[in-house]
């Protein structure tokens, strides 16, 4: 789709060039505007300016996932929903292999099993797609970048502390997500902050800043509130709301929101009537500053991220006739 | 007005564009639309300067009769203020619509001569639009003269003015008039009608009408068609050589 932005763009980037990153060169942590080039996010080979709106679509290689569960189960369902999702304007897949919500253990050769070969075929299939994976094992995260993944989806906000050394060893991305320390899989219970988007804040800038630290390229970090994670719906729609404070740190947010529990409870809505929901919040991010959007719903998500970019001044609208012939 | 050159003036070309705000191609969006359109008219102003005028006159519809400052622009931003701040601070202000677009035409052709920007008002009686297109012909030795104006915009349902059954045989005979080069005719195209059928380019075919004279043009339609609902036409006038009469006749 013709943006008024352009397209991703090449990058100098070679995923094939894995290495320590230059750790003496980044000099003392400042203010992220110091650290990344303001607006440019590089993910895979592909470079995004500051108004280009992403959907990252969901494909879970589980059977068990909270919504629709098991319908990219097996490999050829799997790649076919990557077929649509590309041909509804997704940007970025996110293949994950162990569902967030608690269950049967899935173990690293378990959760590799599921996603790595998976990663191989959709790399092969597309070369300059923008693969994420869905992970907190640093086990995991290396097989999924030596398969071609282009970012690490720490949804478990740096459980394991090597995944961020895994991201910068590969030369990829890596999100960082708050919790509120959280064990993976497990599900918020009593959780209570005495403001929780600063401790959403302080988390994902001291994540943010460990990852530059340990090598990641800044320009390949993004920040995430990860919404019902470590938060009931009240928390959920206090991060919503105040969303600007994430963005205005210059770091890309990222924002996981489709179907959620918060979604639901607020209206009433089971699992499988929470769109009008997801969407409103969607675009509610995107008019704060959030640029990726996590999402089951591609297309009708790429059309809402489009209207709220149109509406914004940072994309052109397809055909404009009205009043004008 | 330029100079008041005198001797034998003459309009050696001229064009007839329409001028709907799609003409400009950002308001479009990402969709071009009327690529075909706007190559017809490109192609017009580029035959206008080819003929090397003294000056090129725009001639548009408008509220009023007024010249314009000819370092104007169109504002697009009027139609689109999300391209505010695409456009130039001229310091000048806005165009009406028709001139504007004619300006755009110029400038895309490459043209940078000397030009001057003619509002002819919606409402003036057919003399008045001839007699100013008589002046603006005497105006130079050598003018060339883009004429602005679009036919009824009610030849559909979904036309801006709806249908109305007396659209098509009224522009059909604006578009028989100009092929023949028979700008007498364009003079005679009755002023109500074309008000009742929003034809908004009749004071300006009929200040065509003045400057052209009594000598027939030969002319070229370069586009004649109204994909939604507006009679759009593309022209080209060229002079009769040293008042050979009929020479443009069919």
């Amino acid at each position: 789709m013709d943006r008024v932005e352009g397209e991703g763009t090449l990058g100098m980037d070679d995923r094939a060039t894995c290495g320590p990153g230059p750790l003496d060169s980044l000099g003392p942590l400042g203010p992220p505007g110091a650290q990344r080039e303001p607006g440019i996010l590089r993910l895979g080979r592909q470079e995004f300016p500051a108004g280009r709106l992403l959907v990252m679509a969901i494909i879970n290689r589980t059977p068990d996932s909270f919504y629709r569960p098991g319908i990219t189960w097996h490999e050829t369902a799997a790649m076919e929903r990557v077929h649509t999702v590309v041909a509804e304007g997704a940007d970025i897949v996110d293949i994950g292999g162990v569902p967030a919500k608690p269950g049967t253990e899935v173990t690293v050769d378990e959760e590799s099993d599921r996603t790595i070969p998976f990663v191989e075929a959709v790399r092969e299939a597309y070369p300059d797609l923008v693969i994420s994976v869905d992970t907190w094992r640093h086990e995991v995260g290396r097989a999924a970048c030596a398969a071609g993944a282009d970012l690490l989806n720490d949804t478990w906000s740096g459980w394991d502390p090597k995944l961020a050394e895994v991201a910068a060893e590969c030369g990829v991305g890596l999100v960082c997500s708050h919790t509120g320390g959280q064990h993976p899989r497990t599900r918020v219970f009593r959780r209570a902050y005495a403001d929780v988007m600063a401790d959403v804040l302080d988390r994902t800038l001291t994540l943010a800043q460990r990852a530059v630290q340990a090598g990641v390229d800044p320009s390949r970090i993004l920040i995430d509130p990860a919404h019902d994670f470590g938060k009931n719906t009240w928390h959920s729609l206090e991060i919503s709301r105040r969303l600007a404070d994430m963005t205005a740190t210059g770091w890309p947010v990222l924002v996981s929101v489709s179907n959620k529990d918060f979604v639901g409870e607020t209206l009433g809505a089971g699992v499988d009537d929470r769109l009008a929901g997801t969407l409103a919040v969607t675009s509610v991010a995107a008019w704060l500053g959030a640029r990726v959007f996590r999402a089951h719903h591609v297309e009708q998500t790429r059309q809402a991220l489009d209207m709220v970019a149109a509406v914004k001044g940072d994309f052109r609208p397809a055909r404009v006739l009205k009043g004008l012939v | 007005m330029h100079g008041p050159a005198r001797g034998p003036a003459v309009i050696i070309r001229a064009a007839l564009c329409p001028c709907p705000p799609l003409l400009a191609r950002e308001l479009t969006g990402r969709d071009p639309i009327v690529s075909g359109l706007r190559e017809a008219c490109a192609e017009a102003a580029a035959r206008l300067v080819a003929a090397d005028p003294d000056i090129l006159i725009v001639v548009g519809p408008a509220p009023e009769t007024a010249g314009w400052d000819s370092a104007s622009r169109l504002d697009l931003s009027a139609f689109a203020p999300a391209l505010g701040a695409t456009l130039e601070a001229s310091g000048t202000p806005g165009l009406p619509l028709s001139l504007g677009l004619g300006v755009l035409l110029l400038d895309q052709a490459g043209y940078s001569g000397p030009r001057f920007l003619q509002a002819v008002g919606e409402q003036e009686p057919v003399g008045r639009c001839t007699e100013l297109g008589d002046k603006l012909a005497a105006s130079a030795a050598r003018a060339a003269l883009l004429v602005m104006g679009d036919g009824s915009a009610r030849r559909s349902p979904t036309a801006p003015g709806h249908l109305d059954e007396r659209a098509a045989p009224f522009d059909a005979r604006v578009e028989r008039a100009i092929r023949a080069g028979d700008l007498a005719a364009l003079a005679a195209v009755d002023a109500t009608l074309a008000r009742d059928l929003m034809a908004t380019g009749r004071p300006a075919w009929q200040v065509l009408a003045g400057a052209m004279g009594a000598e027939r043009p030969m002319t070229e339609i370069l586009y004649a068609d109204d994909p939604f609902g507006v009679a759009y036409l593309v022209a080209d006038f060229e002079a009769a050589p040293n008042g050979a009469g009929q020479a443009g006749a069919s």
